[in-house]
């Protein structure tokens, strides 16, 4: 009897937590009507915010990969000094305020900085740019990816490494022909998790790139933006877009997880 | 004799921890050289060093005549199965086979010559389209040979490679192994810690114990004159005797046992060797076969050794049944017959040819030499086994 009343309240706490998530999507769902919504996806501001958002978190993800996969596979192999701070700088931008993030990026690209300055006599300004989006969002996922890289990295028998090298394989060929392809899941897995990140970031971008329409406005800035100029159905239209968007990934980060577990 | 390997004052400690201490070792070219000690004695690190996959402190080591101390090991031609395996999970049999000639951009239809050769060779040709979670055991073990055979290597280094095997495969696998390794003709360096995989494959065996070569011998010589006692005691000698010479005649010595725990001093009459005129302390060893264990109330020959014991426990070992001995704070092992029972008290009796010196030099003229136990099973294993 006892047990059947601790089951019963723990089912309850659990129907308190799944209110807490589901509740306020389907309040989404109902902010608006269907007409309205497909109107909102006509909108070129919408459908603007929506490419710019896509462009930025694709480029991202790619250069997440180039930047990332030598981090991670530095991390996994290697012991060397300053291993430790790399991986605590690693860690960092998933601890901090994405707000304090764009604010230091802020900083250091802004005009008033002397790294900015050099920046801005080399033809490249970052700041309030598509550039400066792709910074900020870069800043906060890309921990994302090396933390995954280097777990599936980690992951491999380092016997299966070593007999590479012994079959006469240089390290760059049992990088190209061993580790990469038997990390494969986890850099998937990685990446999905960057493209989540970066399309749901808002704070750091909104910070380094301001919420220019057309220029800088990505799909969360433009949430924000028409909240809080009552526009709500073009709010909800590019929430509910970006909802769809986090539970695909998330649905197919999940079946990737499976298939490395199996 | 043309060299294989030479390591010459090899040492390497990691973490402060010494694992190989000035480690000194010649093998013949085609020679199969076994590796065989404890764990944690140095063998899987020695052969890491070969490889060059572990970078030694200081000394080093030549292949074939040619210095590789300082080539890391794409450059050092050699081939290496790895205790588990370690095939490339992604890749097919014919894949892993193939990897090391892609490596070295041999042609497709040579790759799949000499591939289908060596699979073939190993008798898992019919498995080639085959992914490794898809073999048996015995069936990785011998991809891992054929893809470490592939590439022709100058020397073959193998690290327990048959250790996750049941014993079935493991035969077949071994005498494949010798045979193959006779054909070919590689020089190969074998880490074991099994004595017997030890004396079926080596034509020599080395000893290694805390980083240094206690011993290297032919396995029958290993087996029958050890030089340390820590050599004796792996190889599965039992009873050994530290002893000091108290009184030496013409063919005789009387020594007394010294043993650590031994209660009461026990003197026994022995067979003279030079070295109880130049040791004060001198390890005997004998073979179980050589101790006969006589009732209280039995006669015995006169010129036996004779010391009182009590059976404290009794096992089957296959062949026979072994009495463990207490002769009063210590043990000696005993070949007996099925008859004696555990807590009987006994005279444990041998000749005094019976203990012989652990010097590694020949304690009996060939025609002296007896059948004993380590004789016995060496024997036994040559002929089952091969």
């Amino acid at each position: 009897m006892k047990s059947l009343s601790f089951d019963l309240a723990v089912s309850l706490i659990a129907g308190i937590f799944v209110c807490l998530i589901v509740l306020p999507m389907l309040a989404l769902f109902t902010a608006t009507s269907f007409g309205e919504l497909i109107n909102q996806f006509r909108s070129p501001l919408v459908l603007s915010a929506i490419a710019i958002s896509l462009e930025t978190s694709l480029i991202v993800v790619l250069l997440a990969l180039c930047l990332g996969i030598p981090v991670a596979y530095l991390l996994a192999m290697k012991s060397f000094k300053g291993k430790e701070i790399l991986d605590t700088l690693v860690d960092l931008p998933i601890c901090m305020p994405p707000l304090v993030a764009g604010l230091a990026l802020l900083i250091l690209l802004g005009g008033n900085s002397k790294f900015g300055s050099m920046l801005r006599n080399c033809g490249i300004d970052l700041i309030f740019s598509k550039k400066g989006i792709i910074i900020a969002q870069l800043f906060v996922s890309i921990p994302f990816l090396i933390k995954s890289a280097r777990n599936a990295f980690e992951s491999i028998n380092k016997n299966v490494i070593n007999a590479s090298l012994t079959l006469g394989a240089s390290k760059f060929y049992t990088f190209k022909t061993i580790l990469l392809p038997l990390a494969r899941n986890g850099i998937y897995t990685g990446m999905i998790m960057t493209w989540a990140r970066a399309l749901g970031e808002f704070g750091a971008t909104s910070m380094v790139a301001g919420c220019i329409p057309f220029k800088t406005e990505t799909m969360t800035v433009a949430i924000y933006q028409n909240a809080m100029s009552g526009e709500l159905a073009a709010s909800t239209a590019v929430a509910l877009l970006l909802l769809v968007f986090s539970f695909t990934l998330l649905l197919i980060f999940k079946s990737r997880v499976r298939g490395q577990a199996g | 004799m043309e060299m294989g390997i030479v390591l010459k004052e090899i040492s390497k400690s990691y973490d402060g921890l010494t694992v190989l201490k000035n480690l000194n070792l010649e093998i013949n070219q085609g020679e199969f050289h076994v590796l065989l000690g404890p764990s944690g004695g140095g063998k899987t690190t020695t052969l890491s060093v070969m490889a060059g996959l572990t970078e030694q402190d200081s000394g080093s080591v030549s292949i074939g005549g040619r210095d590789v101390s300082n080539l890391s090991p794409d450059k050092r031609r050699i081939g290496f199965v790895f205790q588990d395996h370690a095939l490339f999970p992604h890749l097919t049999v014919f894949d892993n086979v193939a990897y090391g000639l892609r490596v070295r951009r041999i042609k497709g239809h040579e790759i799949t010559r000499k591939v289908e050769y060596y699979l073939s060779k190993v008798s898992i040709a019919k498995e080639k389209s085959k992914f490794p979670h898809q073999l048996s055991g015995g069936q990785k073990q011998r991809a891992a040979l054929a893809r470490a055979l592939v590439i022709e290597p100058e020397i073959l280094l193998m690290d327990e490679p048959m250790s996750s095997l049941d014993a079935m495969t493991k035969e077949s696998v071994r005498d494949e192994l010798k045979s193959i390794q006779q054909e070919i003709g590689v020089t190969t360096v074998y880490v074991t810690h099994d004595q017997n995989e030890a004396i079926l494959l080596g034509d020599r065996v080395s000893v290694l114990n805390n980083g240094r070569v206690e011993q290297i011998e032919s396995p029958s010589e290993l087996f029958h004159h050890p030089k340390t006692e820590f050599v004796a005691r792996f190889v599965g000698i039992k009873n050994i005797l530290k002893v000091s010479p108290i009184r030496i005649n013409n063919h005789e010595a009387t020594v007394q046992i010294n043993n650590d725990g031994l209660e009461h001093p026990v003197s026994i009459r022995v067979k003279k060797y030079p070295v109880f005129e130049k040791r004060k302390s001198i390890d005997l060893c004998i073979h179980p076969e050589r101790i006969m264990l006589k009732r209280e109330d039995e006669t015995y020959a006169g010129d036996l050794n004779r010391i009182r014991g009590k059976i404290v426990k009794r096992t089957n070992n296959g062949n026979g049944f072994m009495a463990i001995v207490d002769i009063g704070g210590m043990t000696l092992h005993a070949s007996i017959s099925s008859d004696f029972k555990v807590h009987e008290n006994v005279w444990v009796c041998f000749a005094p040819d019976a203990p012989h010196p652990l010097c590694g030099k020949k304690c009996r003229e060939p025609e002296q030499q007896r059948k004993c136990f380590v004789t016995t099973q060496v024997d036994r294993l040559k002929t089952e086994g091969c």
